[in-house]
């Protein structure tokens, strides 16, 4: 499949490293050399320098023969330039990333897909949508839903008082009674780890749990987290996506919006309704104190600056804030935030690029998620008729050992299964895959 | 850290591809008589156990190649390759001293086509046809069509493609490595069949039409006949390999552009142009001295200046003509042709053309620079900038080739102190070696041999070989200290 991406910034490179790896035919389009020579070095792709709004840099991308066209560049109007371009020059899907929640509306889908632009995504709405969800489940550091809530993927952090520290898988399964749940991945010090039943968890590690929804309660209450209901909620940051959070946040909760600019400050007085708009740099301790940061229940933390975001988030976490969210677009940071305090974790550039990753694979998979800082996917598969998944027991399946099945879904009913489990036609099967297994578990499901 | 295990086991899979030659050797020759095919059987099972047994003891799943892996895999990988490639040579007993039998598989593989063996018609076809496919394996490079045919290069066959292929930079002609080395090599496949075909067809008996289709398409320069190519004297094979020749100096990027029909992309090629003009030019004036200082009738003249001129600066070395004894100053001009080379990208050994048209454009541009102090000067190739990075690169190049040719000459000089001409015999197999043409001047002629050179001398000159095949950086590199420190 050959898919153009324009735009080569953080989305549209990791989007080319996420392609690139899956075998696809990608092509990087990008004014700038260095980024290009970058890619060049460390992925197998295509780059061709110049502006993409041109059509001469189309021809020689060859868009007439391209399956998807990726208008990613950071300028919302150029992307939907492309598109139309890419479309007319006879691209077959087109998808760009905007900036205007306004175009994503239901109702001016149609007026867009007249134009020639199929899909429009918006890092900030999914990244203020993701921030709504983890606060919803806020005792979990991460949270993936599939098939409308029918199974959950959850991530916890083992901290000092944690009933599973120093158990074995095994043992901890033995003590579970009238619900399930299954480890299926451990991030320790920064490696991914697919436990088995004698695998020891540690004090500091990060444990993704699947289970059903209806026993969400349950485990929460296992593993020794207390659900605390979220009123209070300080943001910090003059960004869109503080802008498009805390509009998401207002209905619900009591919300102080923190920011340093002036100008900004009164577009959003403008913008919000309920909630408070403080002037004060976002970076100012003090400041963020007297507002009544010791009282808080949740902290966000989303200016342009991931170090500020982290700093203060660390600061509310030591002041008690029972849930931190810190956005951290670099990706060096991300191991290193987790470890030291901070509940949770978003990069907003990642979260587009998955998000766009899962339109680009619609119809060969059901849906993928990525977990922070794990070099796993976990995706979804549906059986189909004559597979040779359907003949055997699970235990004689042969998966490929970097891989888990997290569950299984079948009509309203949902699994966890077991050695003897056998699969139907039309299961959902839910599985975690490392990044080197990804193509062999494809294979298996095709 | 260097990954070690990784190199390791890219040299395993190069070996057991190696080892799958010799089997195909035999095989292919079993209906012209068995003589040494079983020392080609016992070479090959060799490389097949010794492939194996590192393929498999390092197998592991970081295939992680980064740029010093890289660079590791492709000189170590070719240094193995040329090992066992003379495995057939000793074990046949056809050269039974060491650094002789190196340096016939190192010549073959470097596609430089300089030979030890006094009497070639006497070899069996095995070994014959041996010699032709280690320079056919070497033209594409070993490591490309390991890039080709095995999933396991990933993501780090971009390192290892820069790496082998020719030229100051190359272009991808598909998004992914692994389908842009299948192209090249497809095109590589295809040239050489038709070449068989119509050598064939032109007169030539069917094994020596796949031997001299292999070595001209590699730019090697292995013959099968003790003459070389003036043991064909009729017209009708010389321009079929003349102008396959000169195909295969073009760069394979240009060539693939021309067969999808993209011939806008061809004339772009400013590298491409310059190779036409310059062949072109250098024909008419040296066979209008040829027509006038020999007795030759025209047509034989343009022919044997034509093929001598495309055979040197495409560094393939076949001679139909002693060029030495034409007159002094021809022997000169070929003599710099020796490092003049053809184009990047091609099979072709030498300096390549692209990078002297960026250096004389450079220094043209110069002048133009002091006259303009102010003046926003850049040098442009293929309507576009030539990066500061990759100038720099370039010219790097042009004066480590230079040293390296000088100090070598005297070191070869010492070597040759025996000889009736050392300095001329010296500089000419340095320049021949490093350019990968094959026959030299003076002692070590196109009508000679270089059996002769002393033991040190025929290391030597295998060094230089693999220098001027991976375009001294690739081996150069590892001599650095920068290159075995972790930082």
């Amino acid at each position: 499949m050959r898919i153009i991406i324009a735009g080569a910034g953080a989305v549209g490179f990791h989007l080319a490293e996420l392609l690139s790896k899956e075998n696809q035919d990608t092509v990087l389009i990008d004014m700038d050399e260095e980024v290009l020579s970058h890619a060049n070095d460390h992925l197998d792709v295509m780059t061709i320098r110049g502006d993409a709004a041109s059509i001469s840099i189309l021809e020689e991308a060859d868009v007439a023969s391209a399956s998807i066209f990726l208008a990613v560049t950071t300028s919302e109007k150029t992307n939907m330039l492309l598109t139309i371009l890419a479309k007319q020059m006879g691209a077959k899907k087109t998808i760009a990333r905007i900036t205007s929640p306004e175009y994503l509306k239901p109702k001016e889908k149609e007026r867009f897909m007249h134009l020639g632009i199929d899909e429009m995504i918006s890092p900030t709405q999914i990244a203020a949508e993701e921030i709504l969800r983890l606060l919803e489940r806020a005792s979990f550091t991460d949270l993936f839903e599939f098939e409308g809530g029918k199974f959950s993927i959850v991530g916890i952090s083992l901290d000092t008082n944690c009933p599973l520290n120093n158990k074995r898988i095994a043992q901890v399964e033995a003590e579970v009674e009238n619900f399930s749940f299954r480890g299926i991945a451990l991030l320790r010090n920064g490696d991914t780890i697919i436990p088995s039943a004698d695998t020891l968890l540690l004090k500091g590690d990060h444990l993704y749990l699947a289970t059903q929804n209806k026993y969400l309660d349950q485990v929460r209450r296992f593993v020794g987290k207390t659900l605390q209901p979220i009123n209070n909620i300080m943001i910090i940051g003059g960004t869109n996506l503080a802008l498009t959070t805390a509009k998401l946040l207002e209905d619900k909760h009591n919300i102080t919006v923190v920011m340093e600019d002036k100008r900004t400050a009164k577009h959003f007085v403008e913008e919000i309704d309920r909630g408070m708009v403080i002037k004060a740099a976002p970076g100012n301790i003090d400041a963020l104190k007297e507002e009544g940061l010791g009282s808080m229940d949740a902290f966000i933390a989303l200016t342009p600056d991931s170090e500020i975001n982290i700093l203060t988030s660390l600061t509310a976490e030591h002041l008690g804030v029972y849930k931190t969210i810190a956005l951290v677009d670099n990706v060096n940071y991300t191991h290193i935030s987790q470890n030291i305090g901070i509940d949770t974790i978003i990069n907003k550039k990642l979260i587009a690029a998955n998000s766009i990753f899962r339109f680009v694979r619609k119809g060969k998979v059901e849906a993928v998620a990525s977990l922070h800082g794990v070099d796993a996917e976990i995706i979804e598969f549906i059986i189909h008729k004559k597979n040779r998944l359907l003949k055997h027991q699970l235990k004689d399946l042969h998966f490929p050992k970097h891989s888990i099945i997290a569950g299984v879904i079948r009509g309203e009913d949902s699994f966890i299964p077991d050695g003897e489990f056998t699969f139907h036609i039309d299961d959902k099967v839910i599985i975690l895959v490392l990044a080197d297994a990804i193509n062999q578990v494809e294979e298996i499901f095709k | 850290m260097i990954n070690f295990r990784v190199v390791l086991n890219v040299v395993g899979v190069l070996l057991i591809i190696l080892g799958g030659f010799m089997f195909a050797t035999v095989a292919a020759t079993s209906l012209y008589g068995t003589e040494d095919s079983f020392a080609l059987i016992q070479s090959a099972l060799i490389c097949l156990l010794v492939g194996v047994l590192i393929w498999s003891t390092t197998r592991s799943s970081n295939k992680n190649i980064g740029k010093r892996e890289g660079y590791l895999i492709v000189a170590s990988g070719w240094l193995f390759v040329a090992l066992f490639s003379s495995l057939p040579y000793l074990l046949s007993g056809r050269i039974p001293e060491f650094s002789s039998a190196i340096f016939e598989s190192a010549s073959g593989l470097t596609t430089t086509g300089a030979t030890v063996f006094f009497d070639i018609e006497s070899l069996p076809p095995v070994i014959l046809l041996w010699r032709s496919l280690t320079q056919w394996i070497g033209g594409m490079g070993i490591i490309v069509l390991t890039i080709a045919i095995f999933p396991l290069l990933g993501i780090g066959g971009v390192e290892l493609f820069v790496a082998e292929a020719t030229g100051p930079t190359s272009d991808k002609i598909h998004p992914r490595i692994k389908e842009t080395a299948k192209r090249l090599w497809m095109i590589y496949v295809g040239l050489t069949t038709l070449l068989t075909i119509i050598l064939y067809f032109v007169g030539m008996t069917f094994f020596d039409a796949v031997n001299h289709a292999l070595t001209t398409m590699a730019t090697g320069g292995f013959s099968t006949k003790n003459d070389s190519m003036m043991h064909y004297s009729s017209a009708a094979i010389q321009y079929p390999i003349i102008f396959f020749m000169f195909l295969s100096g073009i760069n394979y990027t240009v060539i693939y552009y021309s067969l999808i029909g993209n011939f806008k992309k061809v004339w772009q090629s400013d590298e491409f142009k310059t190779y036409v003009f310059l062949v072109a030019s250098l024909i008419f004036a040296v066979t209008v001295v040829v027509y006038q200082v020999t007795e030759l009738p025209l047509e034989e003249s343009f022919r044997s200046v034509a093929f001598q001129i495309i055979s040197i600066i495409t560094t393939t070395g076949f001679v139909s003509a002693d060029y030495t004894a034409w007159t002094p100053a021809l022997t000169m001009l070929f003599f710099t042709l020796f490092s003049i080379g053809a184009c990047g990208g091609s099979t072709s050994g030498g300096i390549k053309i692209i990078r002297h048209l960026v250096f004389f454009k450079n220094s043209v541009l110069e002048f133009k620079r002091l006259l303009h102090p102010r003046g926003m000067i850049r040098i442009k190739i293929d309507k576009q900038i030539v990066s500061p990075r990759i100038l720099t690169h370039i010219l790097v190049f042009l004066l480590l080739y230079l040293i390296i040719f000088i100090i070598s000459s005297i070191v070869m000089s010492i070597v040759f102190s025996d000889f009736e001409q050392p300095f001329v015999t010296a500089i000419g197999s340095v320049a021949t070696s490093l350019g990968n043409v094959g026959p030299a001047i003076g002692e070590l002629g196109p009508m000679d041999n270089f059996a002769k050179v002393p033991v040190f001398g025929k290391w030597f000159l295998v060094f230089l070989m693999f220098l001027g095949r991976l375009e001294l950086f690739t081996i150069l590199i590892l001599f650095t200290p920068y290159f075995w420190k972790t930082n």
